[in-house]
């Protein structure tokens, strides 16, 4: 088996990297996939803290490369989900410990035993970003509808074109506020997609419950009525090669729209 | 139309309204406002018969702009019943004036409660200044604020009279709280222990053999800071800081580990097989804590304040008994 390498960067920080990884891993281990994640982001992990998975990392990354641990060793089995795993960054040391070429070797390990090899990507485009990028065959770049997250991503859109391993990269739109679409105080979907000239692979809502499921330790898609956890669920599913149609944030209009809408709630619910 | 507005949530009068769809449309209109939005919403619905259904309806309206009722308030007998089985608590907000001390009270619950006490405290004593001492209670209660659902049945328990319990069925309310409070992880189900053994099979390092040398005599490294994540300190004897280690640092020594405040990184005590080492700190709370060979994490259900910062010691020591790391409350010499 040859799973696939996908790493998920942005350039930019605070867009989402971290929190889009844990989720589309989950996620994709929830349909039924093996899948491994691995934190590049030396001396700040923090998709440990995400998956709720701290206190049971023994080795990091580093120990595999300076050979104190096995790679199997190092992985660290999800709570809930058997098919998932994290490859943990070490806190105590800086992206210099690592080079690209051992990055790429421990990707390659992984793809055989593993159905998908998720990367996340620390922000900047030094070493960090070179080393998560050298494994990967496939790219999700991360962005927000402002215009600085915008313009790290067409840079960063820029350095996976002139890498002959990445053969498809796509935009993953974060933190999108259908209200300030709608009042023209945030740029749409379609603005981002025409500057940066990138397919799509998802839109995610801002939604308040990824900061307590952040605290928690439990990534939002493993909550069935919160609207993120739907789409990345739904990303998740693009990914597989389905054909999911993408969320339709607008909320309904009129009063009667809003009852339909609160009974279709009630329903889901019961 | 009279509308009240109080910090935490909405009084919306509706019993002037003479039919359903009228009474809807007020509601719909009021809801509109941006402010509605997560309050805790309490409706005066007057003399209006409602069925079951119909206050389905309002209830869903409601909740589609992320709000919530508190209360209802009505005279009507039918619309009491579908109350009562759809689970909305009824409540008299009588026909006094609401009270213009919107800005300093708390919630909408917590008015009502205040407002029901005045009532039986008067009923029972008409002496003035009695009257004042009820008024400095209530400021009292106005600055702690109620904040769980226990609390607001805990005033119901204490000051309610008989006439009161008439309007509100008790045994709902009970069973309500109840299932709220859990949910909310207020009552603990059961006792959970701290540190969860990691099975360590596979993955300790080889050539680490068990000895128990004395750390007594064995050399003291002494750090006076707090060490933040990132930061290890490795010393081949004890180690004693006097400050917090903060998660996602590391101590690793030869011999014991003595923390002068919070500890919440990784401790290995004994990191050369010495399975005499303990590790004390004022507040063990280590995401990790390894002795000699054996590794235990903290339980998960400790994971969620990622920094604790706290003013309540609990001195522990953990030290290896019987192939276990346990932990004993107090520091012990023995």
């Amino acid at each position: 088996m040859t799973g696939r390498v996908i790493v998920i960067t942005s350039g930019k920080g605070g867009v989402g990297k971290t929190t889009t990884s844990a989720n589309i891993g989950t996620a994709l281990a929830k349909a039924g996939n093996k899948v491994v994640l691995i934190d590049t982001d030396l001396g700040l992990r923090n998709l440990d803290l995400l998956l709720g998975l701290e206190n049971r990392i023994v080795y990091t990354i580093v120990d595999v490369i300076e050979e104190r641990c096995k790679l199997k060793q190092a992985l660290v089995k999800d709570k809930k989900n058997p098919n998932l795993s994290l490859l943990a960054a070490a806190q105590t040391r800086d992206k210099t410990a690592v080079n690209a070429e051992q990055l790429k070797e421990i990707c390659d390990t992984l793809k055989e035993e593993n159905d998908f090899v998720l990367v996340d990507c620390p922000a900047g485009i030094e070493q960090g970003f070179q080393n998560a990028v050298a494994g990967a065959s496939e790219a999700i770049v991360v962005t927000t509808p402002e215009m600085s997250a915008i313009r790290d991503a067409d840079r960063i859109i820029g350095l996976l074109e002139a890498k002959e391993e990445i053969k498809s990269y796509k935009l993953l739109l974060n933190r999108v506020r259908p209200s300030l679409i709608k009042s023209n105080e945030m740029m749409s979907v379609d603005d981002v997609v025409e500057i940066l000239s990138c397919p799509l692979v998802g839109i995610i809502p801002e939604d308040t419950g990824i900061i307590t499921s952040t605290n928690k330790g439990e990534p939002i898609v493993n909550d069935e009525n919160a609207l993120a956890g739907k789409a990345y669920r739904n990303v998740a599913q693009r990914i597989l090669g389905e054909e999911v149609p993408f969320l339709d944030l607008d909320e309904p209009k009129g009063f009667m729209a809003k009852i339909k809408n609160a009974f279709a709630k009630l329903k889901a619910k019961v | 139309m009279e509308k009240g507005f109080v910090e935490n949530g909405f009084i919306i009068d509706l019993s002037d309204a003479k039919n359903t769809t009228q009474l809807v449309f007020e509601l719909s209109s009021i809801m509109e406002h941006p402010d509605v939005k997560g309050k805790k919403i309490c409706l005066k619905l007057g003399d209006l018969d409602l069925k079951q259904s119909q206050l389905l309806s309002i209830k869903a309206l409601i909740e589609s702009m992320d709000a919530d009722i508190a209360f209802i308030d009505t005279n009507s007998e039918q619309t009491e019943a579908s109350a009562i089985s759809l689970g909305i608590i009824i409540s008299e907000l009588s026909d006094k004036e609401i009270p213009s001390i919107a800005a300093s009270s708390e919630s909408n619950i917590k008015e009502e409660a205040v407002e029901i006490k005045i009532e039986d405290e008067n009923v029972k004593k008409d002496d003035l200044n009695k009257t004042i001492e009820i008024h400095a209670d209530i400021e009292q209660n106005q600055n702690s604020p109620i904040e769980t659902a226990e609390d607001v049945e805990d005033i119901y328990e204490e000051e309610t009279t008989q006439e009161i319990s008439e309007i509100i069925p008790t045994e709902h309310f009970e069973t309500n709280f109840e299932t709220l409070a859990l949910n909310e992880g207020l009552v603990p189900k059961e006792e959970i222990s701290k540190y969860i053994l990691l099975d360590t099979g596979d993955v300790l390092p080889a050539g680490v053999e068990e000895n128990s040398v004395n750390t007594e005599a064995l050399p003291t490294l002494y750090i006076n800071q707090t060490l933040r994540s990132g930061q290890t300190v490795t010393y081949e004897g004890n180690i004693l800081i006097i400050g917090d280690a903060h998660p996602g640092s590391e101590i690793v020594a030869t011999g014991d580990i003595t923390v002068w405040g919070i500890l919440g990184g990784i401790a290995h005590a004994g990191s050369l097989g010495n399975i005499t080492s303990k590790v004390r700190a004022l507040k063990l709370n280590a995401i990790q804590l390894r002795i000699a060979g054996l590794y235990a994490r903290r339980n998960d259900t400790l994971n969620v304040p990622y920094v604790q910062k706290t003013n309540e010691f609990t001195p522990e020591e953990a030290h290896i008994e019987d192939g276990k790391i346990v932990i004993y409350k107090k520091l012990r010499r023995d």
